[in-house]
């Protein structure tokens, strides 16, 4: 460390590649910092649980082409329970969407009938008793709808129901006290409670989206089946049946009436399918921002070798001197190991400035979360490491400069 | 040919003023062999960079071939270098990337010669030094007075007025240096214009006329042998 | 003097084949991970109708209040009521208008052996054919007493009708659609601007083209469910009826205004409108409307995914990062020549000369690296489908003006990091040989 002046001042000869290494780590830090950011929140996203019975579900789309809606709930009925003889078919349900699956209701509740603001957002699952055995999800409280309470509705005059079960994080949204069992919540802009008379532990909404984050395990199951042309049939297979399921059930539902469209794209998917789908952009991201790091970590150490290889061989004669007044090759070594340490000391206070003010700018560009000053961190003691790992060769050759150099004419 | 009146040159660092030159006058005609000597750090150096229109100085004046050069922009100093000027350097100063043919080529290549002429040019003066059969050696592969002869045929392909040459024997032993030597003076009964810079006095010894310079001035002593005798005398007193 | 230059930089970057690799491959990453970036970028981006972008309009109308507007910045709903549109319909204060919706809509084969279909099907007016400039291959649009009348006509793309009519002018023929037959009036050539501009709301901008278009006023009648997003802000109550004169907002609606004189008086009208609204009670607040053109419609709607614009900023971070890493390669590069310079200089290069030399030496990295760019960015297109959304990732495609782009790039932003190491190139002192000595 005595040799700390003897480099500044020597540092202060090579103003521009000092400038150039430096900020080129600067950005790299920047730029590593965010981007592993962006990997993390992504990767945090893809691996929240959905509540569901994954590996064994699968779902149908499917609409009836030319039937009177009023006449569809018969026909709804009448394909589950096509569907429930099936073999290898645990459970099924009608329902307007699931989990992944990108679309469907959401609404304010609230927990008194005079309340102007909602106290909650939530998306709301329609479908029957079926349901928490479908999805594989377990109640914590209470109970599950008997059979009696289920009704059918037009989708366009849906009522309100008198019973509901709702996800734990929306009973502890509405309710933090942890009572919300048993008591009225009111949905929508209705005047009219419905009880809570169970709660599952966990139901994610069928947006994965940000927008959706403030309110991503509030779920309502109301105890009606939806009627009109359009469905979704989720099927929980026993296990190991699923494969078996995806062209059986399709077919079944076709032998009970051919007269409706399974898309092809996405008619018939495995709940695999729907989370790839779903999570594509994101697992995407970080796919891109990983490549990005080892890509940019990799030229930022190539630079550095690069630059300072030049530097060791303009500097031969100089060591030659140094050498052979009496410099170890340690001593040598340490030298520029040192000086690498400093550039690269510089460089990062740079960079961890410049990578928090990335995060900001991007924060208020995106909807992005803050930079936690972990990942600067990380990324410094990164960088710095990757420095000295990349110097190591060219430090190494000088250090290994004959003392006869000094004696050589240019 | 050359000529410099109340010239000075002068270095400046955050501290100090040092004259490099000071009130510097010097005539050189055309078709002389002029030897320039002097002690180390007298200025010849800085004499012949200025001379080769390297270098600017600060003040004074400075006609070569009649043309005030101070005035100059970069590209007419170039130009003037390149058409001109031949320089020899004491280290040859060969590039070393290039090969014996294309090294003489470069001063050709800046005057935007076409290559049928550039090819018999370069070959003359390959010819000229002896060398035309090593044109597709490296620099590398050569002997040291071999590459100082490349270098001259690189000072003569552009027919220059003027050759400058800097100590041009000083990395060579006796026997190449005698021969480099011999080869200047045959280009200056061929016409041209030398002027050498050196330390040595035998070398200065076989020019036409020799100039002195001491702490940047010039005493000329082809007009005052006694100074001349005088300095001869302090040299040979002096313990090498 | 360009072929020697170009002689020499080549010569030169031949004798050190690892540091030219290493310049070529951090400049061919970083232009290959910008064009791939903005490959996607572009494509989202693209203006889908540049020859009327600026005519087309959205109007919006706050039919919700401040409340809601408050949690959108002020701003009205980005879709429109059953009430208002046909309000505005009625008005005709543009050229032409229409509103539109996805409309729920089968395809039925007459051959029983085939199963049904979907296809994207819209319900609008027969002013959008015109609007839209959109090319018929045979007949025409349906006609506005087809409007009026709520007809069975129905205009269908054609690989629709290389599917059902093997490609023959179906014109006059029928097609099942959910079970009832529809007139066919014209056939579409295909059609599928990018983004899809006329209905952003309900697509996010990219969807497979739609092949099935039929009268708006007929599939109200009909009650055909919109098969895009639904909005309330309140329960419209039971039963079709009152869904479409409730405030649920479901409708997009289009006007196409020449001049911007029509646009003004357009905007007026928007807001004498919403003012009528508020005097007979159905509105309690001060008129709240906007009048978008396409690009600025676009813009609102971010139709750029987040991710397009999040990865072009990287890309174009890496490029940087890049280009500052060949500065500090060149600059040794060039810098380990300075004899070589010195003597050049010496011998009657001018500053120029060096500059020429010593740019073009950059520019023939740069042409390398924008070759290898070149690979990268096609394997990267490839890749784009990691990334995005099939339906975008498909309008990532290496065309002509992408590879010359590419090029470009590679060889300007070279030439550009050249500059500093190429001016200290032209800065060392032809003296400066004879001083060394």
């Amino acid at each position: 460390m005595m040799q700390i002046k003897p480099i500044l001042a020597a540092l202060k000869r090579h103003k521009a590649g000092t400038i150039l290494i430096a900020l080129q780590i600067a950005l790299t830090l920047a730029i590593v910092c965010n981007a592993l950011f962006i990997i993390h929140q992504r990767l945090d996203r893809v691996a929240r649980p959905t509540g569901l019975d994954e590996s064994n579900l699968m779902a149908i789309s499917t609409r009836y082409v030319g039937m009177d809606d009023k006449d569809t709930g018969a026909a709804i009925r009448g394909d589950l329970a096509a569907l429930r003889q099936l073999p290898g078919v645990e459970d099924v349900v009608s329902i307007n969407s699931y989990p992944l699956r990108g679309g469907g209701w959401s609404t304010g509740v609230r927990v008194n009938v005079d309340d102007k603001k909602p106290k909650g957002h939530t998306t709301l699952y329609f479908s029957d008793e079926h349901t928490l055995a479908t999805f594989g999800t377990r109640l914590v409280a209470g109970r599950n709808f008997q059979a009696d309470e289920i009704g059918e509705a037009d989708p366009k005059s849906v009522g309100d129901p008198a019973v509901v079960i709702i996800s734990k994080a929306l009973a502890d949204k509405l309710y933090p006290d942890g009572t919300a069992l048993g008591k009225p919540i009111y949905i929508g802009d209705t005047k009219k409670p419905s009880t809570v008379v169970g709660i599952v532990e966990r139901l994610q909404v069928p947006w994965n989206g940000n927008w959706s984050d403030t309110f991503f395990e509030n779920a309502i199951i109301e105890p009606f089946r939806l009627t009109g042309s359009f469905t979704n049939y989720l099927i929980r297979s026993k296990p190991g049946q699923l494969d078996a399921l995806l062209k059986a059930a399709p077919a079944a539902l076709y032998k009970v009436n051919r007269m409706r469209v399974i898309p092809s794209d996405r008619g018939v998917r495995t709940f695999a399918q729907v989370r790839e789908r779903a999570y594509r952009a994101d697992r995407g991201m970080a796919i891109l921002m990983g490549v990005v790091c080892l890509v940019l970590l990799a030229i930022t150490a190539a630079g550095i070798v690069g630059l300072t290889s030049f530097w060791v061989g303009q500097r031969r004669k100089q060591i030659g001197v140094r050498r052979a007044l009496g410099a170890t090759q340690h001593d040598i070594l340490s030298y520029f190991l040192t000086e690498n340490l400093l550039i690269g000391v510089g460089g990062v206070v740079v960079g961890a400035v410049l990578a928090i003010g990335m995060n900001l700018w991007l924060v208020t560009q995106f909807e992005m979360a803050r930079l936690s000053v972990l990942y600067v961190l990380v990324g410094v003691v990164a960088l710095l490491l990757l420095g000295q790992g990349a110097v190591l060769a060219p430090a190494l050759r000088a250090s290994r400069v004959s003392p006869v150099e000094a004696t050589r004419s240019v | 040919m050359l000529k410099m009146t109340h010239l000075s040159k002068v270095y400046r660092t955050e501290v100090v003023e040092t004259y490099a030159l000071r009130d510097f006058n010097i005539n050189v005609n055309e078709g002389e062999f002029v030897a320039v000597t002097g002690p180390s750090g007298s200025g010849k150096t800085t004499f012949l960079t200025i001379a080769g229109l390297l270098e600017t100085f600060t003040g004074g004046q400075y006609h070569l071939d009649g043309v005030e050069v101070s005035n100059l922009n970069d590209n007419e100093r170039s130009r003037i270098r390149n058409e001109k000027i031949g320089f020899i350097f004491q280290a040859f100063n060969l590039i070393p990337d290039l090969n014996v043919f294309d090294n003489v080529e470069v001063p050709l290549r800046y005057r935007g010669m076409k290559a049928p002429e550039r090819k018999e040019r370069i070959m003359n003066a390959l010819d000229r030094v002896g060398l035309a059969s090593r044109a597709k050696h490296y620099p590398a592969e050569l002997s040291g007075g071999q590459q100082q002869r490349v270098a001259i045929a690189r000072a003569l392909a552009g027919s220059p007025r003027l050759l400058l040459a800097d100590e041009p024997t000083g990395n060579l032993d006796t026997q190449m240096a005698r021969g480099v030597m011999e080869l200047l003076e045959e280009i200056h009964r061929e016409g041209a214009t030398i002027v050498m810079v050196t330390h040595d006095p035998e070398l200065a010894a076989r020019a036409q006329r020799n100039v002195h310079i001491i702490d940047g001035q010039v005493v000329d002593l082809a007009e005052d042998p006694r100074f001349h005798h005088a300095v001869h005398q302090a040299r040979a007193n002096s313990p090498a | 003097m360009f072929a020697y230059y170009l002689q020499l930089g080549l010569r030169s970057l031949r004798k050190n084949p690892l540091l030219t690799a290493l310049m070529v491959m951090a400049i061919g990453c970083g232009v290959a991970a910008s064009m791939t970036t903005y490959s996607v970028f572009r494509a989202t981006s693209n203006n889908p109708i540049p020859q009327k972008s600026s005519v087309l309009y959205v109007p919006q109308i706050d039919n919700w209040g401040p409340e809601d507007a408050a949690d959108n910045k002020g701003e009205p709903p980005p879709a429109m009521t059953y009430t208002d549109a046909m309000n505005l319909i009625r008005d005709h204060r543009a050229r032409h208008q229409t509103v539109l919706y996805p409309a729920d809509l089968s395809v039925v084969p007459n051959d029983p052996s085939m199963l049904p279909f979907r296809e994207n099907s819209y319900a609008w007016y027969t002013d959008a054919f015109a609007m839209f400039d959109i090319p018929f291959l045979y007949g025409s649009a349906w006609t506005q007493d087809d409007d009026n009348a709520h007809a069975d006509v129905a205009v269908i793309g054609r690989e629709l009708n290389d599917k059902l009519f093997h490609g023959a002018n179906s014109v006059g023929r029928d097609i099942s659609l959910n079970g009832r037959q529809y007139r066919i009036t014209g056939v579409i050539d295909t059609w599928n601007p990018s983004p899809l501009f006329f209905d952003v709301v309900n697509t996010n901008g990219f969807d497979d083209a739609s092949e099935v278009f039929i009268p708006f006023t007929r599939a109200v009648d009909l009650k055909i469910p919109t098969n895009g997003n639904n909005n309330c802000n309140k329960d419209p109550g039971p039963g079709w009826d009152s869904w479409i004169h409730s405030e649920c907002i479901w409708l997009a609606y289009w006007a196409e205004l020449p001049s911007t004189a029509d646009a003004d008086s357009y905007r007026q009208y928007l807001t004498g409108y919403s003012a009528e609204q508020q005097r007979s009670g159905r509105f309690h607040w001060a008129p709240n409307t906007r009048l978008r053109n396409v690009t600025e419609w676009l813009d609102y709607q971010k139709v750029v995914p987040q991710e397009a614009k999040v990865s072009l900023l990287v890309s174009l971070g890496f490029l940087l990062i890049c280009l500052v890493n060949t500065v500090g390669l060149l600059l040794a590069k060039f810098m380990k020549r300075a004899p070589e310079i010195g003597v050049r200089r010496a011998l009657g290069a001018s500053r120029k000369e060096i500059y020429a030399q010593f740019l073009i030496e950059a520019g023939a990295i740069g042409l390398a690296g924008g070759l290898i760019g070149l690979l990268l960015t096609g394997l990267g297109v490839l890749g784009v489908t990691l990334v995005f959304e099939p339906d975008i990732a498909k309008l990532a495609t290496l065309d002509v003006k992408l590879v010359l782009l590419t090029l470009l790039v590679a060889v300007m932003a070279t030439v550009l990091a050249a500059f500093y190491p190429t001016w200290r190139a032209a800065q060392v002192q032809p003296a400066w040989q004879l001083k060394s000595n």
